[in-house]
């Protein structure tokens, strides 16, 4: 009887399969055209699956390992009982193969049974608490039904009763795992999954690559459109990026806005944005909500505008763009290119980015900084350093790209300790002065990006009179914006961080230091050094040169908390519960170290922005100005100035 | 029925770069006619169509800005006013002054004198417009506002009393257009003679505040103009009056 009844139900199952794939490939077809290497794609997926996912996955070796056994066992007892039970290819191989392949699934689901005994919080329940009793009744019936083949039971044991208990549970199994796949089941994930990996937005990120600069809109073409305003605005491999997600809330964990209780939870959206592919309401989603937004409230349609219908316009700009939601996420999905898309909509189209937006916007266009200053006053800062001008040398070693901090006091402290360092090294380098502007970097994370190029152009434009060889900025958002971001509208250069470069001048033993005293130190990583560019040790070196031996934070490297400073997120201020610059410096605390090495301007601001009494904040470049030993006897002097506690300005 | 609103929009230059920019009080105007006409505003600018500074305004979400083609120093006074007359216009809201030009602050006075119109100087709000009149509050210093009720048509300024304007975005600015429009050229023979030169800064009357406490402090920043050496001067004739005032702005050393 099961001869007659595996195959009808394998084949039923499969057939559905591939109607729900037919299905399911339609809806991400509503998407934009986007350049992909179809086939090249598909080709490289396995080793995309295999390595690239497994390399993210395996942090948490628990998951990794369940993941192996659950996955690997299921693909290898659906290909054997395909061809045992489907082809009925009998062979007693064939069945002990399959025996093997189903109890390592078996295994597998057991722990991932284990594991949604009393979930974390940032798994979604629904369908997905389902999932593991499907994956065990499926290795399990399949288990039983080949025991026959494979000689160990007699044919026909049980009788009837056996045929319907195995036909049931063949039945349960195979629709959750086979046509469930293409129909919207939490095993979407491996089909849409593996797409997804196949056909990349940036399929740089395979292989150990890196790639986070974000993607310009062509601005000479008037018909391109200026943002995402409806689901099918988004290209169809984002849409297909996002129906991968398997809902596992590792994002969400790791978002700084989600814990401050800021209306943002990163994989909400990414499940919004399915919702607004298929179309629908958020009442079924399983998951956490966005704070203080009930479910059931929002839904949408692939050609309904998202803003105010399925996502609100303040869960867009929550974000601060600090890339740890992507970092985390196993599934390689980027939630920071799909919130800047939405917010180029609402910046560039509707106008309107919140609060301090549009005058920041305002002012960039006008002044060229962020905060409307007379670009005439960029250079103050350095009026008694007579710093070289790039307009007047016309050639140097080293650009020392300056950055918006020129503007604010505290951040002149460091630029003044950068520059004395470069002096103290002997370094051949210039700056541009006046002829600097914002580097975009703000710009271009509210979603203008008109302003962001017309800044990028023109600096570009700026840079092609000069002859450098490397740009170095105490500013990883500019560090990162000339490095990754002008690319693209034709400026390449070599572009480092003041840490990176510091760590290569005592490398070269250019620098005589002292050694560090007193105060213990930890490292906050910004995320536009770490995550976005991937420099981890090189401020280390620096603070290890020092002598410094630095007191880790739980959340450091690649899993460091966001200052609450990137992606403007400052200038439009959505509320929450709390701060995240004050949940940063309770990290800070919980290290009890007394100084902060800081190495971005903003992290600098927003740290400081936290009521005393807290660690001091410093600089790299100020911690090795501090011990920076200096030969000549003038230079001393000011060495001693330098280290006076700066007055309070109001 | 709606009432035929129609705001005259200039040049702006940022203060501190000079780059040019929408004027922050005519884009008040702006603002304050999207909000009463929606998309039946009509948006003026007499000068140069290709000035990309003007796309600004279109970015606060408008299809078209007539431009009155006028070449630079030419005088705007006759052309607007026709155009003002011919459009059939109600209620006519610009900036107080210019940013850029000669930035007199004079044009709304003449024009409202050369149209027979009646001038409504700081508009921060219009309330009602009914049956030919518009109850409108006027904002006058420290906050306070004084109620009118005037017959339409009307030509308004505004100032920084006025609804803040709304971002310009991009996309609307891009789309929108510059319709220039081929009007007389009248040359503006006071400015063609005039000699110009840059304006002195006024000297600024110095404030000491005698105030000991935060709350003393806050009395005087919010206490209404009324200062003791004020005179009301009643049943007087024109002569006394005009010598009063003029004594007044001797004292004052606004006169010399």
């Amino acid at each position: 009887m099961l001869n007659t009844l595996l195959p009808i139900l394998l084949f039923a199952a499969l057939g559905l399969a591939v109607l729900g794939a037919l299905r399911r490939v339609r809806m991400w077809r509503r998407g934009r055209p986007s350049k992909v290497n179809l086939l090249g794609g598909l080709l490289a997926m396995p080793r995309r699956y295999l390595v690239d996912l497994h390399h993210v996955v395996e942090r948490d070796k628990y998951m990794s390992n369940t993941h192996v056994a659950t996955a690997g066992g299921f693909v290898l007892s659906a290909a054997l009982a395909i061809l045992v039970h489907g082809f009925g290819l009998q062979s007693k191989i064939l069945g002990y193969a399959l025996l093997v392949a189903t109890v390592i699934m078996f295994s597998g689901a057991l722990f991932v049974f284990k594991r949604r005994l009393n979930p974390p919080a940032r798994l979604s329940k629904g369908p997905w608490m389902r999932l593991p009793k499907s994956l065990l009744v499926f290795a399990a019936s399949f288990f039983i039904a080949t025991l026959p083949v494979a000689g160990i039971l007699p044919a026909n044991t049980g009788g009837w009763v056996m045929v319907a208990v195995l036909g049931l549970g063949v039945l349960w199994g195979v629709s959750e795992l086979f046509f469930g796949m293409t129909w919207g089941g939490p095993m979407k994930h491996a089909f849409a999954g593996a797409l997804h990996l196949a056909w990349h937005r940036r399929a740089e990120r395979f292989g150990g690559g890196r790639s986070t600069g974000l993607k310009p809109i062509d601005l000479e073409d008037p018909n391109a459109l200026l943002g995402v305003e409806k689901p099918a605005d988004f290209t169809w491999n984002q849409l297909l990026g996002f129906d991968a997600c398997v809902q596992c809330g590792k994002c969400e964990a790791m978002c700084p806005a989600f814990a401050a209780g800021q209306p943002l939870n990163p994989k909400k959206l990414i499940q919004d944005m399915v919702i607004g592919l298929a179309g629908g309401t958020d009442a079924k989603f399983a998951g956490s909500p966005y704070p203080g937004k009930p479910l059931g409230e929002h839904g949408g349609h692939p050609h309904q505008p998202i803003v105010n219908g399925l996502v609100d316009a303040d869960t867009l700009w929550s974000c601060t763009t600090c890339r740890a939601c992507v970092e985390e996420c196993p599934m390689m999905i980027e939630h920071v290119d799909a919130i800047v898309d939405m917010r180029r909509h609402l910046t560039l189209e509707r106008g309107a980015t919140p609060n301090k937006g549009a005058e920041v916007l305002d002012n960039l266009i006008a002044t060229d900084n962020p905060g409307g200053f007379n670009p005439g006053g960029r250079m103050n800062w350095a009026a008694d350093l007579n710093l070289q001008l790039l307009s007047e040398v016309k050639t140097t070693e080293v650009l020392f790209w300056v950055g918006d901090g020129a503007f604010d006091m505290r951040n002149q402290r460091t630029l003044r300790a950068f520059v004395k360092v470069l002096k103290a090294a002997g370094v051949d380098f210039a700056v541009l002065g006046l002829e600097e502007r914002d580097s975009g970097d703000v710009a271009r994370r509210l979603g203008d990006e008109a302003t962001f190029q017309q800044l990028a152009k023109r600096n570009i434009q700026t840079l092609a009179q000069y002859r450098f060889k490397r740009i170095v900025t105490c500013d990883p958002h500019s560090f990162h914006v000339l490095k990754n971001e002008y690319g693209a509208l034709g400026g390449d250069y070599q572009v480092l961080h003041h840490s990176t470069y510091i760590a290569e001048l005592i490398a070269a033993s250019k620098l005589n230091l002292g050694q560090h005293k007193g105060a213990s130190v930890t490292y906050h990583d910004p995320c536009y050094l770490g995550r976005y560019n991937g420099e981890y040790e090189a401020p280390r070196e620096v603070l290890k040169a020092l002598g410094i031996e630095v007191r880790e934070m739980q959340r450091s490297g690649f899993r460091s908390r966001c200052c609450g400073g990137g992606g403007g997120a400052p200038i439009t201020d959505i509320p929450g519960k709390q701060r995240i610059p004050d949940m940063r410096m309770d990290d800070i605390r919980e290290t009890e170290a007394e100084v902060v090495a800081v190495g971005c301007p903003q992290c600098t601001a927003m740290l400081e922005g936290v009521v005393e009494p807290r660690p001091l904040i410093k600089d790299l470049a100020e911690l090795v100005a501090d011990v920076l030993i200096e030969a000549d006897a003038p230079a001393t002097a000011r060495a001693a100035a330098a280290k006076r506690e700066p007055a309070e300005v109001h | 029925m709606s009432t035929k609103v129609i705001s005259l929009v200039s040049i702006g230059a940022h203060p501190g770069s000079g780059r040019s920019r929408r004027a922050e009080q005519d884009a008040r105007a702006v603002e304050l006619g999207l909000q009463l006409a929606g998309d039946n505003l009509q948006v003026v600018h007499a000068g140069d169509h290709r000035q990309e500074a003007l796309r600004a305004y279109l970015g606060m979400g408008l299809d078209h800005l007539d431009v009155l083609e006028q070449p630079e120093g030419a005088d705007v006074l006759e052309v607007l006013g026709n155009y003002l007359r011919d459009a059939g216009a109600q209620l006519v809201l610009t900036g107080s002054q210019a940013e850029t030009g000669e930035g007199s602050g004079m044009l709304p006075f003449l024009l409202a004198e050369k149209l027979g119109w009646p001038l409504i100087v700081g508009l921060a709000e219009v309330e009602s417009i009914e049956n030919g009149t518009a109850q409108v509050l006027q904002a006058l210093p420290r906050g306070q506002r004084r109620r009118l009720k005037v017959r339409l048509p009307l030509l308004a300024t505004v100032d920084n009393a006025a609804p803040k304007p709304r971002q310009s975005a991009f996309g609307p600015a891009r789309r929108g257009v510059l319709a220039a429009r081929d009007v007389a050229i009248v040359e503006d023979e006071l400015l063609a003679d005039a000699e110009l030169q840059p304006a002195r800064p006024r000297p600024k009357r110095l404030k000491v505040i005698k105030a000991k406490s935060g709350a003393d402090r806050m009395k005087a920043a919010t206490a209404k103009a009324s200062g003791g050496g004020g005179k009301v001067l009643k049943d007087v004739s024109p002569q006394e009056g005009a010598e009063a005032i003029l004594k007044l702005l001797v004292e004052e050393g606004v006169l010399r």
